[in-house]
């Protein structure tokens, strides 16, 4: 087989890390080949590298042709057309002009000729997110590559939008491309990839074959190690606490709609969705910051984790004592008009006692944490009094599998000890492997409800995809 | 080229880039550095005049600097403290004039009455911000032209002292000027007001659940609305103190200094003071430092026009260089810690 793309003793270090350390690699024309590590393993700034859009600082890259990279926040234009972004900055001419005609064909031609139905006239901003990673591969596509890489493809996309994604995928590789994905859903791998590069630290650990391999050992060598258990789930008996009915809400258009849910404590219960069908809207809606219509009631004392920690959770420049305490600074932490600076200190102690928080000194910037022990500390404000009712959005979310289990763990022990938890995850795996009973939520309402033991994956992903 | 940048990153660096560039700025002005920084140094140090109309440049760039400093802080870029000032100088005047009370109370009263100019002329901002979402930076600045010619108009009329010569209001009775802390100089008492001003706002940075807040408001919007923080709330009653403290200011200014409202009361202190509350890095304690380095600059400025020829607006020149060596500063600070995440 030729090869496509070469890397030879590859180094790229950033101020303070080793990012990517002596790495050398092949891809091989037509192959599909998986890259997977932990978190901060140097993955996607290999695929950088790889793709010409990082400058190793050691090391050397050599392509038979062009190297696309398909980002894993896709960076389109949302305001211009779908043949508009796919030409960006490529745009045949007629004189001075765009040639839109000839342009509108060529990617109308495109898309027909890799399978991937999408209209070019289409505004980017109005496309769910499965087709707007069709504009993001069609623009990568229009350079003919010889080599696509592939950062968290998979991520944003439904069962059955992943099983077209990869039916192209397949396709592209039998006419000669090679394909690299970068990826954690090991099952994937599994499925699709003939070879896998393991990272871990910036170096690679292992190569394996994926057809004689399973999900469990390409994770133990992910890890380095065993993989940490999760919490039992105990005994507990339940009781109706949360109720929501009629829920209408949302920012600019009605994402919610008509969303009744009941949630009892000492379970835990997973909304399971294709990411853009009203999860946070939903999240919003239930952590008091979004206006809604219809009734959340009673109101509790809540213990929130929200999706997006950098922007929602934390004050990155602030110590994580001060961090500890966002979100408390009127109720627990407040002795009067000022902040009870020892009851600061002593939470933030015990959160990183209890919650396994890896951090030089307490009074050091959140910032300089790595994101899975930022996430800890949510996790641990978030439980740190003890609230009734916990909502965990995408909890575990780009966080490596050690800081992931244990916050899986310390979710399941707050339904163990009667809090009521509403998990809502993008990763179904996540849900089937902790929740009590499992609600699949589509445009904004409800439209499944399984308990654990009836509970059936290809079901739900059935209905998770808007099959009735 | 490294080792270049983070030299200037330092604060060290920073102060020799300036001095270097105060000297090319006097050689273009014609003198000799020597000569230029002996005026300069000589003109706000030399005497006890010299130092206390040094210090009477530092209290009037540290009441609105601080006030800048506290919105700043919360994240609102309020660039109207030369009208917050103003208007609060205007209330200290106009009132003042037809006070008829004891004296201390009537000085307490004077610098309350700034307080609730300035604090008005804040809160129209903050209204506007927080009621239509219009941008502070543009509020406050327009408002600066809108409290100029309000006062100029109303002491131009109404409010025109009757013995009045300009655009001023009548002068205060001497029971309510603010009493002279440094013998021989116009230095006030104003000065201790804004330094208790200054211990003050670091204690609610610091200690109080509302630095608390306004602190996470400035640093993480989002995050700080979750956190139960009402931001509209917040984002008007930040304005009000903010502009009340400018305008405590001003009424220092009219019941320490000149005893009367007039038009031309401030050279621009409101302006200067953005790159003092800077300077100071945002914090209330080093900005006290700040407004003394920015008032050696101004009281020296004078000096140094005067015996060593270096105009006055060389002193500009040189503020403006401040800013720029700061905005440097801070551009070369985000970029290494750019890199490196």
């Amino acid at each position: 087989m030729a090869t496509a793309l070469t890397l030879e003793s590859v180094t790229k270090a950033f101020p303070g890390i080793v990012a990517v350390n002596a790495v050398s690699l092949q891809l091989n024309a037509g192959e599909i080949h998986a890259l997977v590590g932990e978190n901060g393993a140097g993955k996607s700034t290999l695929a950088a590298i790889a793709a010409g859009e990082l400058r190793p600082d050691e090391g050397t890259v050599s392509a038979s042709g062009p190297v696309g990279l398909v980002h894993q926040h896709f960076e389109l234009v949302g305001r211009l057309r779908v043949w508009q972004n796919v030409l960006l900055g490529r745009e045949p001419r007629r004189g001075w002009r765009i040639d839109v005609a000839t342009a509108r064909t060529r990617v109308a031609e495109l898309a027909r000729s890799n399978g991937l139905d999408v209209d070019p006239d289409a505004f980017v901003d109005t496309l769910p997110i499965g087709i707007q990673q069709r504009v993001e591969l069609l623009r990568e596509l229009d350079r003919n590559p010889s080599v696509l890489l592939l950062d968290e493809p998979t991520a944003a996309l439904a069962p059955a939008e992943i099983a077209a994604f990869f039916a192209t995928i397949v396709k592209l590789a039998q006419r000669g491309t090679a394909i690299m994905i970068v990826t954690h859903k090991l099952q994937e791998v599994i499925d699709y990839a003939s070879r896998v590069t393991v990272m871990r630290h910036g170096r690679i650990v292992e190569r394996i074959d994926a057809k004689a391999s399973s999900v469990e050992a390409i994770a133990r060598a992910m890890v380095g190690g065993e993989l940490p258990a999760v919490a039992e789930r105990a005994a507990i008996e339940r009781r109706p606490l949360l109720q929501i009915r009629a829920l209408c809400a949302g920012e600019y258009e009605r994402t919610v709609d008509g969303l009744d849910l009941d949630v009892q404590s000492g379970e835990i219960v997973g909304i399971a969705g294709v990411e853009g069908n009203g999860q946070t809207t939903l999240a919003d809606a239930i952590s008091g910051a979004l206006d809604y219509r219809g009734t959340i009631e009673p109101a509790l004392a809540k213990g929130i984790i929200p999706q997006d920690r950098h922007k929602e959770a934390l004050v990155m420049n602030w110590s994580l004592v001060d961090n500890a305490i966002l979100g408390r600074q009127h109720g627990a932490a407040r002795r009067g008009v000022t902040i009870d600076r020892k009851r600061a200190a002593s939470d933030a102690a015990w959160i990183v006692e209890n919650f396994d928080v890896r951090a030089t000194s307490l009074q050091a910037p959140i910032r300089t944490l790595s994101g899975g022990n930022q996430q800890k500390l949510v996790v641990g404000r978030a439980l740190i009094d003890k609230p009734p009712f916990v909502l965990a959005y995408n909890p575990t979310r780009g966080i490596d599998v050690g800081a992931a289990a244990l916050v899986q763990s310390r979710l399941m022990e707050a339904r163990n000890r009667g809090a009521a938890v509403l998990l809502i995850s993008f990763e179904l795996d996540e849900i089937l492997a902790l929740a009590d009973r499992i609600f699949v939520m589509y445009r904004g309402a409800i439209v499944g409800t399984f308990d654990r033991a009836a509970a059936d994956r290809s079901e739900i992903g059935r209905l998770m995809a808007g099959a009735r | 080229m490294k080792r270049f940048t983070r030299a200037i990153g330092g604060p060290l660096g920073a102060i020799l880039l300036l001095v270097v560039l105060m000297s090319l700025a006097m050689i273009v002005a014609g003198t000799s550095p020597i000569d230029g920084f002996t005026a300069l140094f000589g003109g706000a140090l030399g005497g006890v005049n010299q130092i206390g109309e040094t210090l009477v440049a530092t209290s009037a760039l540290l009441f609105p600097a601080l006030g800048i400093a506290l919105a700043f802080r919360g994240g609102l870029f309020n660039i109207g403290a030369e009208g917050q000032l103003l208007m609060g100088a205007l209330f200290a005047g106009a009132a003042g004039a037809q006070l008829n009370v004891p004296g201390p109370i009537g000085i307490v009263a004077l610098l309350l009455l700034g307080a609730l100019g300035g604090g008005f002329w804040g809160a129209i901002a903050g209204w506007m911000k927080a009621r239509f979402g219009a941008n502070e930076i543009i509020a406050t600045l327009m408002l600066n032209f809108v409290a100029a010619y309000v006062a100029l108009d109303l002491v131009s009329g109404p409010w025109r002292g009757p013995l009045a010569t300009g655009a001023e209001t009548a002068w205060l009775d001497p029971r309510y000027w603010l009493p002279t802390i440094l013998p021989h100089t116009r230095l006030s008492l104003g000065i201790v007001v804004a330094l208790a001003i200054a211990v003050a706002l670091h204690w609610v940075f610091t200690r109080s659940v509302f630095g608390y807040d306004l602190r996470a408001a400035g640093e993480a919007p989002e995050a700080a609305r979750r956190s139960g923080i009402n931001i509209e709330r917040l984002t008007w009653i930040s304005l009000t103190l903010s502009g009340a403290i400018a305008g405590v200011g001003g009424a220092s200014i009219v019941a320490g200094e000149l005893h009367r409202f007039n038009t031309q009361l401030s050279p621009g202190y409101g302006f200067t003071a953005i790159a003092v509350a800077l300077v100071g890095d945002l914090q209330p304690l080093w900005i006290c430092v700040a407004a003394f380095g920015f008032g050696i600059l101004e009281s020296g400025g004078l000096a140094m026009q005067a015996s060593a020829q270096v105009p006055k607006d060389a002193i500009h020149v040189i503020e403006g260089l401040i800013i720029l060596v700061l905005a440097a500063r801070r551009y070369v600070s985000t970029r290494t810690e750019a890199a490196t995440s």
